[in-house]
């Protein structure tokens, strides 16, 4: 074996390969013609190949890739499908709207003009209402009516008459 | 605006406006009672209103014909069957954050003798008496817990 031989055992493998560029093919091709004992390695590596090469081929005929593939596009398809808890949590997500700051002070100014109108009318309507006797409206077609708080103030007599000559039960 | 800022301001107005419309169950106690002056017995089961009643009123018996209670939901109407023929409609109208409004309506063979809507606190007392039974008159205790 030659120096050059030495030099080249990396490339003949990659010659073999066929993943040499144009120059190295030439030179390895040049070194080929003379050389006798890197012809025979070079024959040694295709037949290696062969030999390697027939059982693979085999063994990949007998395997049922289409079964395999099935079962690839059926985890594919789980992963892909997200349960409601992650739909729920993506659509809550506000974190996009909120990237737009713009958002964050008008939600809080709409905030608070709604709760300057919504309090002064619920005070309003409580504190109007308890102050308004608690009988709304009253009405009889056959009787007369009269309407009583009691002394303690949590009594109302609504109090209905058969007629004007009725004698008052009240004491 | 996009959907998603549509969908989260409309949440956020039914979360503060949605209380005050809703309806909650109102528990409401109506009694009738048959009051006269013929005797002097009061009925054990007024004991707890026969200083009030007997303070509003100047009869010496009370008697206790009915005690319903009432499960009461927004605008529907409960009947209580009354004696001969009366009856008594009750139906929650608004609810307040203390109070509750209530119409009540009472017919006789089917016509109306009386319509009213009040409002009642929790634990206060309306009652609506006068209509004549037997020997006595007809008094009707609505009262409401929330």
């Amino acid at each position: 074996m030659k120096d050059s031989c030495s030099s080249l055992s990396g490339l003949l493998e990659k010659y073999h390969d066929q993943e040499v560029t144009d120059r190295e093919r030439l030179l390895v091709e040049g070194h080929l013609s003379e050389c006798s004992a890197c012809r025979n390695l070079l024959s040694g590596m295709v037949e290696l190949g062969n030999l390697l090469k027939i059982p693979v081929r085999e063994a990949a005929e007998k395997e049922d890739f289409h079964w395999v593939w099935q079962k690839v596009k059926r985890e594919i398809r789980e992963r892909d499908r997200s349960t409601w808890r992650e739909s729920l949590r993506s659509w809550l997500d506000v974190s996009p709207l909120l990237r737009k700051r713009v958002w964050v002070p008008a939600l809080a100014a709409t905030l608070v003009i709604l709760s300057l109108i919504a309090v002064p009318v619920v005070m309003r309507e409580n504190t109007s209402l308890v102050k308004l006797s608690p009988v709304e409206y009253v009405e009889s077609q056959d009787y007369n009516v009269m309407i009583y708080e009691g002394e303690k103030g949590n009594v109302t007599v609504i109090w209905l008459f058969d007629g004007p000559d009725e004698e008052v039960p009240i004491s | 605006m996009n959907w998603r800022t549509f969908a989260l301001l409309s949440s956020l107005m039914l979360f503060l406006f949605f209380p005050s419309m809703v309806f909650a169950q109102v528990q409401t106690r109506v009694r009738i009672i048959e009051a006269s002056n013929v005797g002097s017995t009061t009925d054990p089961a007024l004991r707890d209103v026969h200083d009030q009643l007997g303070s509003l009123f100047n009869f010496s018996v009370y008697r206790l014909l009915k005690d319903v209670n009432l499960n009461l939901v927004g605008n529907r109407t409960v009947e209580v069957p009354v004696h001969k023929g009366r009856t008594m409609e009750v139906t929650l109208v608004g609810e307040y954050r203390t109070m509750v409004e209530l119409r009540i309506k009472i017919t006789r063979e089917g016509s109306p003798i009386l319509n009213t809507q009040v409002r009642l606190s929790s634990g206060r007392t309306i009652l609506i008496g006068g209509p004549r039974h037997g020997g006595g008159v007809l008094i009707f205790a609505v009262s409401a817990r929330f």
